[in-house]
């Protein structure tokens, strides 16, 4: 698939020699191919590819083999339009000439996105104009191993080596250097401390039990046996407790960095993901690595050291014994790697069956009033015993198969010791050997046995806490809202003079929920959203926030695109009420003041009276200071939105955007807001999105949405007197509500 | 454009006529055919037409052969027809026709290998419509388990991939698969 690496242009791909001979036949010689790209699937039953290639005069669709019944053409004046028709899993680009039969090119959701611009520039080439292609599209494989990546323009994750997770790791050891390096030192010292002990046995045993000498040398040795104890006690308190300092540090700031980079990321990372997987990332991703970092790491170093130094102790004893000891390592290895794949398969089911189960569970106690209200607690117990029962297969399993690994290796290394003590015994007979000699040997081979048997453990431990750094490395390197922009646009005071041009948004690409938005608001003009349910109002107010940007067409305040301007200047100027009022769980008083952390008590006070809040607060027993609970659980809903309103006051914005801001009122508290209103849009330019039409009477212009597209603009009474959508609109609302009706 | 669009869209001020419950109209009142363009043609009863028709299914994993819907060219729904039995031969093969091309879900015939990497598997399968290779994120909500045999698969990119009966797989398919969920 060579086309994926050198092509010049993410719009030109690299022909096959097929294909490359047949556009040489079929196009002139000064013809300009502009877009040249392939497809994944024949027809609807059958992947393969065909090839669309478009010049200035022709379309060319062509297969890659040398059969041409199915190659077409069509010539770009006998074309009347393109267009692209989404079906579930993907879709076809049909090329509709004026007459004749339409000539459709398929591809999977693949290359849907690619397929979108296409159609775009194509059609701009019937108007006449350049086909202006994106320059940059998100790559689907790897560019250097060609792999297909897990997301698209994301990283590969056979290409990041194993040793620069490491070094990542590392990296937030770096700020404690002196300590980890004091860590390591006296790790070392410490596992060669530990070598010590059976030597001097040896010598206890060979120098002076078995000579009979007097007890002095003995004194000595056991003296020396003590004070190694000692400081061995010693060096490991200090070991250990150094170990904790540096770790937990180092984790501290693991987890601040990828807090914080959750924080910055866009809305579309979350869209795809769920909060439960995340949060699991926050929560057992960075405990795994924090247990590398606290206990696996410093063990496996000092148990590398210690088994390295036996080896090479045991090989100056006596090489012949030695090779004995280590004839069931190469079995053990061998095994351990044969059952590796399916032990990691066991953990990873069971990590499966554990997030699911956590999943169930704070999603039904989320929706704890649901089910009593629908008394579903039986069928909620039944699915958790469901998801339980899973977990304990999968747990059962798991540690079984640990075990009978545990067990074999275990056995193999037994046989160890049966050898040296067979052939040490033989030598001993034959006076080669002294039995001090022989005692260390046994001594040490379980001290060689042990770590050599839990290294499989280990590894089982670095390559989970390698996953888990792996995908909290994935969160932070995830491309970030572009806050740090160097070249932006500062834009500390916003006039408010909002354009859009021509502005395209799809959340998944061919399905446009907004196309060809041109509209101008002037600096203080409130405009009212008008359209139905899912017509793409919120959307239409997610894009001058910023929380998606426009797939094609731009969006400018005062002038810049939006995408120039500084972020935290514009976030900063646009005071939003969200369709779903979020409080965090704290008093009331914070939360209104959460827009501004630094807000006195008095301008609290009068952001709540301006909101009409005010009136309800203060009949609560603890008044502004009142707890409202989690995501405000406390709160009515129509109060939660006069907070979200009292929020946004304070906030003093020069956009100023209500989405649904009043939909929880009842009509008498709906009018106190409409007066709140009022006095807050004076010198914003506002966006109210409202579907009780009343609400918008104080709105400037109207803009009614219909389909993705702008249907009507103008005031209240040039649409009525227009009879079209929004008429039809207030006459329904009228119909259904004599009190609702709007005045004219 | 042509005329019958044109006039869909001036019918603003007539009600829209219901018959979206399934018992309200039958299938063979409804005739579908297909213009030189392409275009689909609904027509009711032989007296009310539509144009620009989509077939869609309501349930399209639960119930693929029941509870055909009709859409009009803005996506509302004209009717839908609970048992496809009742259409005639043309219609219900233009019905085939259109829900074919519009699940463009593969059938896996069999799988040559899975490779698991940290919540990621990278999949080369053999389905219905030839070989491919895909890649699943976060198994545990892409791949579908509808009833105790049949897996629905989702990709990165939203492609469907579908084992209708996990028995009928090879012992080597099967075993990569269990493996993997
Ligand atoms: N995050 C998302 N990912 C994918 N599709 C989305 C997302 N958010 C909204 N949509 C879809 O986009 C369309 C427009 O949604 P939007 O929220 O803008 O509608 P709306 O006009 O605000 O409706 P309402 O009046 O009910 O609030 C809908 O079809 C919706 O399903
Ligand atoms: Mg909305």
């Amino acid at each position: 698939m060579s086309q994926f690496n050198e092509s010049k242009s993410h719009f030109i791909e690299q022909l096959p020699e097929t294909v490359l001979d047949k556009v040489g036949k079929a196009i002139g010689p000064f013809e300009e191919v502009t877009i040249q790209v392939t497809t994944d699937m024949v027809d609807t039953h059958r992947y393969g590819s065909r090839w669309l290639v478009v010049t200035n005069h022709r379309l060319l669709v062509l297969a890659p083999d040398d059969s041409t019944p199915e190659d077409m053409q069509i010539s770009m004046q006998s074309l009347k339009t393109v267009h692209m028709e989404p079906m579930v899993g993907g879709g076809r680009l049909m090329l509709v000439p004026y007459d004749g039969e339409s000539v459709c090119l398929f591809y999977s959701n693949s290359l849907s996105l690619k397929f979108a611009e296409v159609a775009e520039g194509i059609k701009r080439l019937i108007d006449g104009d350049e086909p202006n292609l994106p320059l940059e599209m998100d790559q689907t494989r790897c560019h250097k191993c060609n792999r297909l990546l897990p997301e698209k323009g994301g990283i590969c994750p056979a290409c990041i080596k194993k040793t620069d997770t490491l070094f990542r790791l590392l990296g937030f050891i770096m700020p404690y250097k002196t300590q980890a390096l004091l860590l390591v030192i006296l790790t070392l010292f410490t596992a060669m401390l530990q070598l010590a002990p059976p030597y001097i046995i040896k010598f206890i045993i060979d120098d002076v039990l078995t000579t009979g000498q007097s007890a002095d040398q003995l004194y000595f040795y056991v003296g020396l046996l003590f004070g190694l104890s000692v400081i061995l006690w010693v060096s490991e308190i200090v070991r250990r407790w150094l170990n904790t300092w540096v770790g937990f540090r180092a984790i501290e700031d693991l987890r601040t960095g990828l807090f914080g980079a959750l924080q910055l990321l866009p809305l579309r990372f979350y869209d795809k993901r769920k909060i439960g997987s995340l949060i699991s990332r926050m929560n057992n991703d960075s405990e795994l690595v924090e247990d590398y970092m606290i206990f696996d790491a410093p063990f496996i170093l000092s148990n590398a050291v210690l088994v390295i130094g036996i080896i090479i102790l045991l090989f100056t004893m006596n090489w012949e014994l030695a090779l004995f000891v280590l004839l069931p390592v190469p079995p053990i290895i061998i095994v351990a790697s044969l059952v590796w794949d399916y032990l990691e398969d066991y953990w990873r089911r069971w990590s499966i069956q554990w997030s699911r189960l956590t999943t169930h569970i704070s999603e039904s106690i989320n929706g704890i009033r649901v089910i009593k209200a629908f008394s579903q607690e039986a069928y909620e117990g039944e699915r958790f015993e469901e998801h339980n029962q899973s977990l304990r297969k999968a747990s059962v399993s798991s540690e079984r198969s640990w075990l009978v690994f545990f067990l074999m290796t275990n056995f193999f290394m037994s046989f160890g010791a049966f050898f040296v003590w067979y052939f040490g015994g033989l030598q001993i007979l034959d006076n080669k050997l002294q039995l001090g000699e022989l005692m260390a040997f046994i001594a040490y081979i379980w001290m060689l046995y042990t770590p050599l048997q839990w290294f499989s453990d280990y590894y089982s431990f670095i390559v989970r806490a390698f996953a888990g750094a792996e995908r909290i490395f994935e969160v932070i390197d995830a491309n970030s809202e572009p806050f740090d922009q160097t070249d932006a646009v500062p834009m500390p005071l916003i006039k408010g003079h909002v354009n859009f041009r021509k502005a395209a948004f799809a959340y998944d690409p061919g399905k446009n929920v907004l196309r060809d938005i041109d509209l101008e608001v002037r600096p203080n003009e409130m405009i009212g959203l008008v359209g139905e349910s899912g017509v793409g109002k919120s959307t239409l107010i997610n894009l001058i926030t910023r929380f998606y940007d426009a797939s094609r067409g731009s969006i400018e305040i005062d002038g810049v695109d939006i995408r120039d301007i500084r972020l935290a200047d514009l976030r900063s100027q646009i005071g939003l009420v969200a369709q779903q009022s979020f409080l965090f769980n704290g008093t009331i008083a914070e939360n209104i003041a959460y827009s501004k952390q630094d807000a006195s008590f008095e301008e609290i006070l009068r952001a709540s009276y301006a909101a009409n809040a005010h009136e309800f607060i203060i009949k609560k027993p603890d008044g502004y200071d009142m707890l409202v609970g989690e995501q405000g659980r406390r709160l009515a809903g129509g109060e939660k939105q006069r907070i979200a309103i009292a929020r946004a006051i304070l906030h003093d914005p020069k956009i100023l955007i209500l989405d649904e801001a009043t939909s929880s009122l009842d009509t008498a508290t709906e009018k106190k807001i409409q007066e709140a209103i009022a006095r807050l849009v004076a010198g914003r330019t506002t966006f109210a999105i409202a579907h009780r039409l009343s609400t918008l009477r104080a709105a400037n212009r109207l803009v009614v949405l219909d389909a993705g597209r702008i249907a009507e603009t103008g005031s209240h009474t040039e649409l009525m007197a227009r009879k079209g959508i929004f008429y039809r609109l207030v006459k329904t609302q009228q119909e259904s509500s004599a009190i609702m009706a709007v005045k004219g | 454009m042509t005329s019958s669009i044109s006039k869909i869209s001036d019918r603003t001020e007539q009600p829209p006529v219901i018959i979206s419950h399934p018992g309200d109209v039958a299938g063979s009142q409804l005739r579908l055919t297909r213009d030189l363009k392409q275009i689909l043609h609904l027509t009711i009863d032989s007296d009310r037409t539509w144009s620009r028709v989509k077939v869609v299914r309501a349930a399209p994993l639960t119930h693929p052969d029941r509870y055909i819907s009709f859409l009009d060219e803005k996506g509302v729904e004209i009717c839908m027809i609970d048992d496809p039995g009742s259409f005639n031969e043309e219609t219900l093969n233009i019905i085939n026709e259109e829900l074919d091309r519009r699940y463009l879900t593969s059938t896996i015939l069999s799988v040559r290998s899975i490779r698991n990497e940290f919540g990621t598997s990278y999949w080369d399968v053999e389905t219905d419509r030839g070989e491919r290779e895909f890649v699943v994120q976060n198994a545990e909500e892409h791949v579908r388990r509808l009833g105790s045999h049949r897996l629905l698969i989702l990709d990165v990119d939203g492609n469907r991939f579908e084992i209708p009966r996990l028995e009928k797989l090879d012992r080597k398919s099967l075993g990569m698969i269990e493996r993997t969920l």
